[in-house]
């Protein structure tokens, strides 16, 4: 059996569609779209095309949509931009505990400008409570960030909810849609969203483009200084072929996403069931129901999500672990310890994400391999021997 | 034969061309990088274990075609290597950070994890050799004397032994960059890291301020505790380095002792540094028995002294043929049979 994919959240295979799609813009239609001749405006017309696909997708406006590199800039540019924009206003900024790095080092970033940010704790599913945003707000807030759906556990935020909120406070609301974008339905109005992060490589579109959405009338403090390029917010030769590409997925997405989210869903549930039947003391992390439909999270007791992620790898399965050892750091995942896991056991987490490839007999063939590689790591466990013998606790 | 076999690859030359020689061997390699979380701050020096020492070894096994991988051991750092370290020094002994390491983690909890993957054996750039003996296993100086590193790996389980490979055992250094540098692996003129991992460019008296150890002044002492001056922190010191004192014109002074409790050094002349043996604990051995007669080593550097030992009650003692200079409590001695390592102990005491 070839290798099999479970690391979509991570990133995603660019549709050959989407490549098709891209190629007459690194050759032929070559142009810089800031140039004035006929090359430079063939160019200007394939990126202004794809802000009205992406606009329309979103229920917004072309103008409202701002080309980046990626969901991490377009969560740098949100949160800088508007505390720059803002600094007379306030300095209090809400944004929850488990956003993504993109958007938790800008808030430390500005702490250490002078800001304060008030990071909400969530509960043993992941969830915000929409009350305590309310409840955090102070005359000085100037933002509000939480994510709509969290990459690591999949929980999915009340981001309406909290939007009806901001709104009736007059305070700017950011979200950062990066993993729900062309998987699940929503509009920005919707989702009462001012700024919404989004990127293309998590919707089988190329790496390094993203966009943000910023709402009519929100000001921004501009982010690249250069150019006059993307109404002098974000000066920078555009990436014609990345901005050409991600137009292209948002299509592809469109007309495959609610089938795929109702295939990929039962995939999910099939992986989640399966775990549970074969392996004892397991448990599922992040909210049962609101949750992405791709997305297993799960701890195992007694195994090192290291030592499982290595043995899967050699067994030609590719998923992701709650703490691993990148080339800096080891910290512990900061979600699940948010949701209440300790240390140890974030230790033992794994996340499969699914995607478009995802076929019934690959969730099979994990459901045959991980119970193995799950006994033999607990073998080798004196803390699994010296344990009760007590069964699983919720399987 | 073709076995499962893990190279823990740190990104020097060593690691890199043992790995390259396993593949070559036709035996299913794994390339694993500890990590060991001691990374520096960007434009800090570089170490093993450093980011930038992950990159090469990453490099390594993509040119070999071996899976890497990077592994945390960053708790068991602290908790075997650091902690330990650091309670010897606040007792005015010198640790040797490396020998804990070699037993509790290269071949400790690695072992164990290599285990756990299903892996038979691990292997590492070490210039030491295994060699069958009798259906047993036992650690031997490798072919490149200069470099043998059996003083670091004599405190290793005996167990152990049969699931360890050196694939340098029989090459000389000049040998091994050679390999490198005609299979161009990118490591080959590397230098190579001399420097205790965790100690950072600063030196230990900042590693140990940065553990909230008090390194305040106290007095250097003659043998009789008379008072000669003062000195910058009993933990700088270590026996047998020379001392330096504001206007002594006598012959050169060396340290003889530290004092922990009082934050005293003992200071003398070379010939107050010479003893005629040592008492050793935790001893650890490589062989059933050991021989009256043998060799012992009583630092790395130190090229190694005929002498007599006996063991009791756990106890090492080693009486030498000659007086040796500088036997240093916390340093380890190690034990020489011709090439076989025999085994070592942690230095205890000086006997007089």
């Amino acid at each position: 059996m070839s290798a099999i994919y479970l690391d979509y959240a991570a990133t995603t295979p660019v549709d050959p569609g989407v490549v098709e799609a891209m190629l007459p813009y690194f050759r032929d239609t070559f142009g810089n779209p800031s140039s004035i001749h006929s090359f430079g405006q063939q160019a200007r017309s394939a990126v202004e095309d794809a802000r009205e696909k992406l606009a329309s997708f979103l229920g917004a406006k072309p103008a409202e949509i701002i080309f980046t590199s990626g969901g991490t800039e377009s969560n740098n540019f949100a949160i800088k931009g508007i505390a720059g924009a803002n600094r007379k206003k306030g300095n209090h900024i809400i944004a929850s505990a488990i956003e993504h790095h993109a958007v938790m080092e800008p808030c430390h970033f500005l702490e250490r400008e002078g800001f304060e940010v008030t990071f909400l704790p969530v509960d043993a599913q992941g969830l915000v409570d929409a009350h305590d945003v309310a409840k955090a707000m102070t005359g000085r807030t100037v933002l509000v960030s939480i994510m709509h759906a969290n990459n690591e556990i999949g929980t999915l935020q009340p981001v309406t909810e909290i939007g009806k909120i901001t709104r009736e406070r007059g305070v700017c609301f950011h979200t950062d849609a990066v993993q729900t974008f062309g998987h699940m339905p929503f509009t920005v109005d919707e989702l009462n969203v001012d700024l919404l992060s989004l990127s293309a490589h998590k919707l089988y579109g190329p790496k390094g483009v993203g966009a943000l959405y910023i709402r009519q009338g929100t000001r921004l403090e501009p982010h690249m200084h250069g150019g006059e390029q993307e109404g002098k917010r974000r000066a920078s030769t555009h990436n014609v072929p990345g901005i050409v590409g991600l137009a292209k997925a948002v299509e592809l997405a469109e007309k495959v996403m609610a089938e795929e989210e109702i295939r990929i869903t039962a995939l999910r549930n099939r992986m989640i069931r399966g775990i549970f039947d074969r392996i004892d003391r397991v448990r599922l992390n992040g909210h049962p129901a609101k949750r992405l439909a791709n997305n297993v999270n799960i701890s195992i007791d007694y195994c090192e999500g290291e030592a499982m992620i290595l043995s899967l790898d050699l067994m030609g399965i590719a998923c992701s672990t709650g703490s691993a050892c990148s080339s800096t750091s080891v910290e512990p995942s900061h979600v699940l310890r948010a949701i209440g896991l300790s240390v140890e056991e974030t230790r033992g987490s794994l996340r499969f994400s699914l995607g478009r490839d995802t076929q019934e007999q690959e969730i099979d063939r994990v459901l045959e391999v991980l119970p193995r590689i799950v006994k033999r790591l607990r073998a080798m466990s004196p803390a699994y021997r010296s344990s009760a013998t007590g069964k699983g606790t919720g399987g | 034969m073709k076995d499962k076999v893990v190279i823990a690859i740190s990104g020097g030359v060593d690691s890199s061309v043992a790995a390259l020689l396993l593949k070559e061997q036709g035996h299913e390699v794994v390339g694993i990088t500890m990590c060991l979380g001691v990374a520096a701050e960007e434009g800090g020096h570089t170490k093993c274990c450093g980011p930038r020492e992950i990159e090469d070894a990453r490099r390594v096994c993509q040119m070999l075609e071996i899976p890497h991988y990077v592994m945390d051991f960053s708790g068991d750092l602290e908790e075997y290597i650091v902690k330990p370290f650091i309670e010897e020094y606040e007792r005015g002994r010198t640790p040797n950070p490396c020998v804990a390491c070699n037993r509790y983690i290269k071949f400790g909890t690695l072992l164990d994890k290599v285990a756990a993957l299903g892996f038979d054996f691990i292997a590492t750039g070490h210039y030491a050799k295994i060699e069958g003996m009798g259906g047993r296993s036992i650690l031997a100086r490798s072919r490149e004397a200069r470099k043998d590193q059996t003083y670091f790996l004599h405190a290793i389980k005996r167990e152990t032994l049969g699931r360890i490979r050196f694939p340098l055992a029989d090459l000389m250094k000049e040998e091994v960059r050679q390999i490198a540098r005609k299979h161009r692996l990118p490591v080959s003129d590397k230098q190579e890291s001399q420097d205790i991992c965790f100690i950072p460019d600063e030196g230990y008296g900042a590693f140990l301020r940065s553990r909230s150890i008090d390194v305040k002044p106290g007095e250097f002492v003659d043998k009789k505790g008379n008072i000669l001056g003062k000195h910058r922190g009993f933990a700088l010191y270590t026996m047998g380095q020379r001392a330096r004192l504001g206007g002594w014109s006598g012959d050169p002074l060396y340290v003889l002792g530290i004092d922990a409790r009082k934050n005293r050094v003992v200071i003398g002349g070379k010939a107050d540094l010479m003893a005629p043996g040592l008492v050793a604990e935790r001893v650890n051995l490589l062989v059933d028995d050991l021989t009256e007669r043998c060799v012992a080593k009583i630092r790395y550097a130190h090229r190694g002294a005929a002498c007599r030992v006996t063991l009791d009650g756990g106890l090492l003692r080693v009486v030498f043929d000659e007086p040796q200079e500088a036997i240093t409590p916390g340093q380890y001695v190690v034990l020489y049979d011709g090439g076989i390592v025999l085994g070592g102990g942690i230095i205890r005491e000086v006997l007089n």
